[in-house]
């Protein structure tokens, strides 16, 4: 069952949640016209299901390979894949179009994206990290780095890796040990092991930009100690071409769950002495930078969860809809019927379903805040988007891909049997989608994020202006008279009070009982997640409801958003409830239990 | 009503579509004639007058037709059409290169690759790439219709005892010089493109009896070879002839299934097929809820009668 | 040289059209759009012609609703020079649409017109033999490998059981089929070009032709289902049915 990107879906987000026409009336988004961006989403849908889509099976059985010479393959069909990739220009489409990129907004930018991981998640990271790559860059690269590196990167000829972690430092980057000693020359020496660098070696292209961090001789303790370094894997001569191979070698990759098809590469640098590198920005910022940077990343992996989702819920309704088993419970003596028909059945695919939408909907709406934040002339509304943005990020991150672990769950469930056994594709979706909840920050370390930098460090403001934005429209639903907006009035409203319980009980303890505050972070994460996924996919039903009253031909489109906002918040809300109290009552239990006896 | 057909042939004889466009022409009744036009086509026009149920035939001879350019086929049709209220020609490449061009120059519609004549105006044809059929009614004083052979029996090619009339071959028209032509030999056909696909599965029990099995039925048959998943994990055959989800998704005119099981991932691969014959030993075989004609036996009797008899 | 390619907007081949409850066509409201395959194949034909220096300009035809412009804009993002759109709500069949070409054909004066061998919805299979027959020109059906040489076009074309050859005086007709090539993907700045090309529209009747159809569609049905399979008894019943019954082989 081939994928087929949700293009009727994707059109009406860019109509409601995420106006692809309010953008475009802005100058910097001028050529981000309605039918541009259509042409541009069915372009890369075509290639997602015709190129990716049959790659990734086969590519998780074959998986990368690392060969004795440090040199590394990814199964067959993968660099040519990169090539079409590259030759269609999607590499540079939210790129800035100075340095070759389309310039097209992230909200154009998130519905690609997801297609890519939908269709092959261990071909969409590749692009995924170089355009990290490519964003720190951007960021804090002087203009000679930017000159040098960017516009191949932009264009796919080069690729971009980034190089955080080490066997000691994980989530805790203030542990990073690898040194970077100055050259005379103005340059530096790298010498280090960095590990988890996805795609950090492969043959698609000429050469590879790692980005690493490290800490120079005298550089202070812990985080404000780290800086970020250019390292490429061959040294970029004056004029531009590929010069001498730099001392940074693959050593291994790495044996995984998932993702077979990615290479997870263990990176050595200086053995032969020292890799040259460039500083990125000035000393001792590099986290700083990476941070910046981060939002993009955290984002994108959100997209990862949304997109395996997507594909997970496609191949089980398939599957549900053909497997014949059992009678219909309310008719014993009638014939066999397709599994669709069996109530659970239906409430397994809802769960995948509903839960996808709302986690895309929500994802779109954080894309257009990106977008409003980057372009709109005025501040005041520039800001205001800006500090959406940075409240969503861990949100969209860490609940999309907790969800995601949900949605590739309950399709293996819908196929039974036929799910445990791979051949189905329905446990590689489960296998792949687990890796999301861990790299570029944990759930745990997104719930982190979102309690303490982005809500107890500005005493809630953000957190309470969008609890009121939410209530505004909850109200403006009174005169909807479709029963199940009606019926979702009540829930959301529900559902927003457990959400302002959640987070005024975390603003009143965070001076007094941190620990507390703690223990229900990942909760919050998902009453955040499942409250405002559900007001994100209440604003598409609601544009569907008026569609619908306007006489929009497409009825069964627009019917199945309410009918789908109607089981999330009846299934899902009880469920943010239970988190509020979890995070309200549940931390004294939770830090109970003594150390010594776990 | 007076149907023209239009033959297929290569001078000598008749091509065997030709004869089931005589069975279409029947279905709409009035008089046949067939229009052989060739070069030293004699035996053509003589094959066509024996054809059950022709009236005339039609011999247009002359070094325009050598190599049956539609140009040319299309100028003689035309010049011999008057009279006729059906043109009908095979739904092949020549017929189909051939009929619209006619129509065209007639001004009149075409009506493509019919599978069944309701009346002498209005016929059953395929669109969608046969997932609907459509009962299209002409206007036209002439119908121009190429006719799906499979739709029809072919006529007898004995029994008819027609006139035949030579009529004025056309001049060359000139815009179109054949060159060459390559007929393909008959390999093995591509699993995914085959009309007739034979796949074994571990009922086979070895690799020896499916190229002592299988091998032979498919040459029989010109059919793409194939294998269940259960089969190619036992090594009986390599990976690329695995039919199933997780291997290629066939939909053949027809699927014969030797020794396969049907687990639901190898019904996925092959369920579209047009008709589907299982041969198993087991009655209960999940593959015998797709088939339709199933024979329950031993495959290592039946599968080589079946090649015998065929 | 001018090459004329017409291309046609038909449901998505991965689109599993359901015919209507009413039994008067097929459901195609809201289903996805895209261009006819063959038309695609067409249009990277021309591209390809043009990037060997053959081709000078590449027109883009297409004749329907307005909604045709994105199949127009599609092959401009593949390559083509400019557009043209043939607007009518009317519905057109085969002969009224190669009737519009000519007109195209007579005001644009192409040496070459490439079109898909059959569109994929009423699969009729007639439109680029229909044009050719109206302008008096030679045409090679269901190419597989063409190559220009001066004035002539030799093309090698698929027919039962293999494969012909043939010159033909240009200008001329070519249909495509699959083998001909694999069309390449648009690329996204190509896509965003293509919005500034020039796409021009015309009414039928401004190029004279009556485009009323000739065929009535009286009815649409699902095929046959299946029937419920039946087990035979022996192998010479199976020969039999699948001889006389099935006609399969």
């Amino acid at each position: 069952m081939p994928y087929a990107a949700p293009l009727k879906e994707f059109r009406f987000l860019l109509e409601t949640v995420a106006p692809i026409g309010e953008l475009a009336a802005l100058t910097h988004f001028a050529e981000a016209t309605p039918d541009t961006v259509q042409a541009i989403l069915e372009e890369t849908a075509k290639f997602a299901s015709e190129v990716l889509d049959p790659l990734n099976w086969p590519g998780d059985r074959e998986g990368a390979r690392r060969h004795d010479d440090g040199s590394v393959s990814t199964p067959s069909g993968f660099k040519a894949a990169y090539e079409t990739f590259r030759a269609i220009g999607g590499m540079g489409l939210p790129m800035p179009p100075e340095f070759g990129g389309l310039g097209m907004p992230r909200s154009v930018a998130t519905l690609t994206d997801e297609m890519l991981h939908a269709s092959c998640m261990s071909f969409g990271l590749m692009p995924m990290l170089t355009q990290g790559a490519i964003e720190a860059l951007l960021i804090a690269g002087s203009d000679e780095l930017k000159r040098t590196y960017v516009e191949k990167m932009v264009s796919g000829e080069w690729a971009g890796t980034m190089n955080l972690t080490e066997p000691q430092a994980g989530s805790d980057l203030a542990l990073v040990k690898t040194r970077a000693e100055r050259a005379p020359d103005g340059t530096y020496r790298l010498f280090g092991t960095k590990i988890y660098i996805t795609y950090g070696e492969h043959d698609w292209t000429e050469n590879i930009i790692h980005l690493v961090l490290a800490r120079t001789p005298d550089a202070p303790e812990g985080v404000k100690g780290i800086s970020l370094f250019v390292v490429p894997k061959f040294l970029v001569n004056a004029d531009g071409s590929v010069g001498a191979r730099n001392d940074v070698r693959c050593v291994s990759l790495e044996h995984k769950l998932g993702i077979h098809g990615s290479p997870t590469a263990v990176m050595q640098y200086g053995d032969h002495g020292g890799a040259v590198g460039y500083l990125v920005g000035e000393e001792n910022r590099g986290l700083e930078y990476m941070f910046i940077m981060m939002n993009l990343a955290r984002f994108g992996v959100g997209l990862q969860g949304i997109g395996i989702a997507e594909r997970a819920y496609q191949r089980a309704a398939a599957f549900a809809r053909e497997r014949l088993q059992s009678r219909d419970v309310a008719d014993p003596k009638g014939p066999t019927v397709p599994i669709i028909r069996h109530p659970d059945v239906r409430r397994m695919l809802l769960r995948m379903r509903a839960q996808t939408e709302a986690a895309r909907a929500l994802a779109m709406a954080t894309a257009h805040a990106f977008d409003l934040a980057e372009a709109h002339p005025d501040a005041a509304i520039r800001k205001a988007n800006q500090a959406f943005v940075d409240l969503m990020i861990p949100v969209v991150k860490g609940w999309s891909t907790e969800m995601a672990q949900d949605v590739t769950y309950q399709g293996i469930q819908v196929h039974g049997g036929m799910g445990y056994v791979e051949e189905t594709g329905a446990a590689q979706y489960y296998r792949d989608a687990r890796i999301t909840t861990i790299y570029e920050g944990t759930t745990a370390i997104q719930a982190n994020d979102l309690i303490g930098r982005k809500m107890a460090r500005e005493g809630g403001v953000t957190a309470k202006a969008l609890i009121e934005t939410m209530r505004a429209f909850v109200a403006g639903l009174e005169s909807a008279s479709h029963a199940h907006l009606v019926a979702a009035r009540r829930r959301l409203a529900q559902g927003i009070d457990a959400l302002e319980r959640g987070v005024d009980w975390n603003l009143a303890h965070w001076k007094t009982e941190l620990r507390a505050c703690y223990a229900g972070s990942v909760p919050m994460v998902k009453l955040f997640g499942i409250v405002c996924g559900a007001w994100a996919l209440a604003r598409v039903a609601k544009a569907s409801a008026e569609r619908l009253d306007a006489g929009d031909a497409d009825r069964a489109f627009h019917e199945a958003k309410l009918a789908t906002l109607r089981f999330y918040v009846d299934t899902m809300i009880p469920e943010a409830i239970a988190a509020a109290e979890v995070i309200t009552d549940g931390a004294e239990g939770t830090l109970a239990l003594d150390e010594a006896a776990f | 009503m007076r149907c023209l057909v239009i033959a297929e042939h290569d001078n000598q004889s008749l091509k065997a579509a030709t004869l089931n466009v005589v069975s279409a022409a029947a279905a709409i009744g009035g008089e046949i004639h067939v229009l052989v036009a060739g070069e030293n086509a004699a035996g053509a026009a003589q094959a066509a007058a024996s054809v059950a149920g022709v009236a005339k035939v039609l011999h247009a001879d002359g070094p325009a037709h050598a190599h049956r350019l539609p140009e040319n086929a299309a100028a003689q049709v035309v010049a011999n059409a008057a009279g006729y209220t059906h043109i009908l020609a095979p739904a092949t490449a020549y017929g189909k290169a051939l009929a619209p061009r006619v129509a065209a120059l007639l001004d009149v519609a075409q009506v493509s690759d019919i599978l069944k004549v309701v009346d002498a105006d209005t016929f059953v044809r395929p669109i969608y790439a046969g997932n609907a059929y459509a009962t299209v009614k002409s206007s036209d004083g002439v119908k121009v219709i190429t006719v799906r052979g499979t739709a029809f029996a072919a006529a007898a090619t004995t029994g008819g005892s027609a006139t035949i009339e030579t009529v004025a071959a056309v001049a060359d028209t000139g815009t179109t010089r054949f060159v060459s032509a390559e007929i393909v030999k008959s390999e093995r056909p591509e699993l995914t493109a085959a009309r007739i696909v034979v796949t074994g599965g571990r009922g086979l029990g070895s690799g020896e009896n499916y190229q002592k099995i299988i091998i032979p039925l498919a040459d029989k048959l010109g059919a793409a070879i194939g294998a269940s998943r259960a089969a190619v994990d036992a090594g009986y055959v390599p990976n690329d002839y695995q039919v199933g989800q997780t291997g290629k998704i066939v939909a053949p005119d027809l699927y014969v299934a030797v020794g396969v099981s049907g687990a639901i991932q190898h019904l996925a691969g092959m369920k579209d097929s047009k008709v589907i014959v299982a041969i198993n030993k087991d009655p209960d075989a999940p593959i015998f809820s797709v088939a339709d004609y199933g024979l329950v036996a031993d495959l290592f009797e039946a599968v080589p009668e079946l090649t015998a008899k065929l | 040289m001018k090459v004329l390619v017409p291309v046609k907007r038909v449901v998505d081949y991965n689109v599993k059209v359901r015919v209507k409850s009413d039994n008067t066509g097929v459901d195609i409201a809201n289903v996805k759009m895209s261009m006819n395959p063959f038309c695609e194949i067409a249009v990277e034909e021309a591209v390809r012609l043009k990037e060997k220096g053959i081709a000078t300009e590449i027109v883009a035809v297409s004749a329907g609703v307005a909604q045709c412009q994105e199949t127009l804009r599609n092959a401009m993002a593949i390559g083509a020079d400019r557009g043209i759109l043939i607007e009518t709500d009317a519905e057109l069949q085969p002969l009224a649409v190669a009737k519009l070409l000519k007109a195209v054909v007579e005001r644009e004066q192409p040496r070459l017109v490439i079109l898909g061998k059959q569109a994929i919805d009423d699969d009729a299979n007639q439109t680029g033999q229909m044009l050719a027959a109206l302008l008096g020109w030679g045409q090679a059906t269901f190419a597989s490998k063409v190559e220009i040489d001066g004035g002539v076009a030799r093309v090698t074309c698929e027919v039962d059981g293999g494969l012909e050859t043939v010159l033909v005086n240009l200008p001329a007709i070519v249909t495509t089929d699959l083998r001909l090539n694999e069309p390449r993907y648009a690329t996204l700045p190509n896509i965003m070009k293509a919005k500034k090309k020039p796409l021009e529209t015309v009414k039928p009747v401004d190029l004279g032709v009556d485009v009323t159809p000739r065929l009535t569609v009286l009815r649409v049905e699902e095929p046959p289902k299946r029937q419920g399979g039946i087990k035979v008894p022996d192998v010479a019943t199976l020969i039999e049915k699948l001889r006389n019954e099935a006609k399969v082989i």
